[in-house]
């Protein structure tokens, strides 16, 4: 391909689309119903955009291998139980015991890798098989009923904000930095795309391709689980469905990025922007005062339709 | 003439006595009598919510119960995870274990009409509990009284605001029979109010999570919210957003969720009520299925009365030792095996 102006104007238009999306979005938002743009709305979405954006940057680099990560909401979930079963309300225990359930999450993301490598499982099957596998430790060890309570340490951390911007905020935009990081400037990063891309070649090139994506999973259970730590946090309690939608909205994210299915494209901060627009429909809907039905479907008529406008955007690429 | 009297007399007299039958709507169930010991089937929507926990382990210590008295040999229970699809296919799958009758808990009213109809046709008894379907085809619906439930509370929220302002109601899941009922039943009653306006009918899937994020919103939209409405947990979720934007939480409606009746006793500025829907649902249709196992007649509906809890009786109900996930109106022999040590 040619290296002209033309290809590098395409090339950012590509990437920049999704932006100028969410940008018409908010516009519409804004005009649709001034309460959108008031100062406390727009903190709670973007709140909910962070959060699920953490989330959706580990999926990232899952997808980015060619890979799905489905566990990502039952990881969650047995964050919330566990630490609120194993903290009970003592302060000193918060840090402790985060620390053990994100060794835990790595320990989740560590099998998924296991599976899709070394035992070749489709991603697909092996992280639902976990959601179920997970599901099932959470309940053996709640019994069904989460026991225990959030110590303040901890709902600190969910709700605090820096400078009127939420704790989950700042947390967001430095793991989509770091992120970024690691996918355009480290090696692990063009790792990743190379076997996203083409995983034989990648191979073929000296790449340890099973080593690569066993990170990938590992970085997505860890970025779950950290995001089930903050999400309990902020609700203030054990919950067995915590993080319910985080599956699928977290790929959406990723996808409405500009990531593909296959592997081997996409960014973080596309995929940010996905979660924003995410968060944004979600507000944006019960906003109009739309019944629930409703709701359902203009969100899903507005993804469809920002996804087709921005593959279109890009076809002229 | 005392010929014609006496026989219109008696048609009157047999008139009332066949349509009283029909207005108490018991059903004759003598073709479902069989010699225990039983197979029970128990098809369940889902564990999704602490309350469906309870209500199920409501449901399994009294199949233990009857176990124990040998009127049960097997006992068959599935869970369709809020899929009704699924749920289809786990009726399905109790019909082919030949159980002697069946007890459902319906994903969604709709999707579960057939199969329960079909199994009625088959000849196994139905019970349903908790959530209906959407036709009159099964032996006895049994449930804690949903509209009853929203109405005493929508009723206790007129009352609070002096039938004037604005309201916000929060249900639960999309589709399931109780979070729909209650719903409609709370609508009905402040429809019925011309001072007061309904600002948005939302659902909260019975998750603090979810209920919270739509509170948010609402406050933002609605800078004058009266009263909330919430059949369930959603209402932990609300307040946890009036508190986040610092303002006071309007009287608001709830459930026995020790969640909520610990943090309305740690807040003695909280006006509240709480309706029950009685998690001992589980036991009565237990019972409901033995008696029609043993051919006694059984009600057509059965309603399960719901308590009330006041800030003046809160103390009886609220249990600071036990977890958020309990109910309050759980049975104490069921509570020592969901919280054991307790």
């Amino acid at each position: 391909m040619k290296l002209t102006a033309g290809y590098a104007w395409r090339k950012t238009a590509e990437q920049s689309a999704i932006f100028v999306i969410l940008v018409i979005l908010v516009v519409i938002a804004a005009v649709a119903s001034p309460v959108f743009l008031k100062e406390r709305n727009i903190y709670n979405v973007v709140l909910q955009a962070s959060m699920l954006g953490i989330v959706a940057t580990g999926q990232l680099f899952v997808i980015l291998t060619g890979g799905i990560d489905l566990s990502v909401a039952s990881v969650i979930a047995f964050m919330s139980i566990l630490s609120a079963g194993l903290m009970n309300g003592r302060n000193e225990l918060v840090y402790p015991v985060a620390l053990a359930c994100l060794g835990i999450s790595l320990v989740i993301g560590l099998a998924n890798g296991l599976l899709v490598t070394k035992l070749r499982i489709p991603a697909f099957i092996a992280t639902l098989g976990m959601v179920l596998i997970v599901q099932g430790i959470r309940f053996i060890y709640s019994g069904g009923m989460p026991k225990g309570s959030i110590p303040d340490g901890l709902l600190f951390f969910g709700r605090a904000s820096l400078l009127w911007i939420p704790l989950a905020v700042w947390i967001c935009l430095a793991v989509g930095a770091l992120s970024a990081v690691i996918l355009q400037r480290m090696t692990l990063g063009r790792s990743i795309y190379a076997a996203g891309g083409n995983m034989r070649t990648a191979y073929m090139s000296g790449i340890n391709t099973d080593r690569v994506q066993i990170i990938a999973y590992m970085l997505s259970s860890f970025w779950a689980g950290f995001t089930g730590l903050l999400l309990t946090g902020w609700v203030g309690m054990a919950d067995n469905w915590l993080g319910r939608g985080y599956d699928l909205n977290s790929i959406a994210a990723v996808v409405i990025g500009g990531a593909v299915m296959t592997g081997g494209k996409g960014n973080v901060w596309g995929t940010l922007a996905g979660a924003c627009m995410i968060a944004l429909l979600f507000n944006f809907v019960v906003l109009l005062g739309l019944d629930a039905d409703a709701q359902r479907i203009v969100r899903g008529l507005v993804i469809i339709g920002a996804v087709g406008l921005y593959v279109r955007m890009s076809a002229r690429a | 003439m005392k010929k014609t009297i006496l026989r219109v007399l008696i048609i009157v007299a047999l008139a009332a006595v066949v349509a009283g039958n029909a207005f108490s709507q018991t059903v004759d169930t003598a073709k479902y009598k069989k010699a225990p010991p039983w197979t029970i089937g128990f098809s369940n929507a889902s564990l999704s919510n602490t309350w469906r926990v309870s209500f199920v382990e409501q449901l399994r210590y009294s199949i233990d119960e009857a176990k124990k008295k040998g009127l049960i040999k097997d006992y068959y229970e599935t869970n369709a995870n809020d899929d009704p699809t699924k749920q289809v296919a786990d009726v399905e799958d109790l019909i082919t274990k030949d159980v002697d009758l069946l007890i459902v808990s319906a994903s969604s009213s709709e999707a579960l009409t057939p199969v329960v109809e079909k199994a009625m046709d088959q000849g196994i008894p139905v019970v349903m509990v908790d959530r209906n379907i959407s036709s009159d085809k099964y032996v006895t619906f049994l449930e804690g009284s949903s509209k009853n439930m929203a109405k005493l509370q929508a009723d206790w929220l007129v009352q609070q605001i002096g039938g004037k302002g604005n309201v916000v109601l929060i249900t639960g899941l999309a589709g399931a029979s109780p979070a729909e009922d209650r719903l409609a039943s709370a609508t009905a009653v402040f429809q019925a109010q011309p001072g007061i306006k309904i600002l948005a009918r939302e659902y909260g899937d019975w998750s603090v999570v979810k209920s919270r994020q739509i509170m948010e919103t609402l406050i933002q939209k609605y800078p004058k919210i009266d009263a909330v409405w919430c059949d369930s947990m959603e209402a932990v979720g609300a307040m946890q957003a009036f508190q986040a934007a610092n303002l006071p939480v309007p009287p608001i409606t709830c459930e026995d969720a020790n969640q909520f009746l610990k943090l309305w006793k740690n807040d003695p500025k909280l006006n509240a009520r709480c309706v029950t829907f009685s998690v001992r649902q589980g036991s009565r249709g237990v019972e409901i299925a033995l008696k029609i196992l043993q051919g006694q007649p059984v009600p057509h509906l059965f309603l399960v009365p719901n308590t009330v809890i006041t800030r003046q009786n809160l103390d009886q109900y609220v249990r600071m030792d036990l977890p958020d996930s309990f109910y309050a109106e759980t049975q104490p022999e069921v509570t020592k095996r969901l919280f054991p040590g307790k």
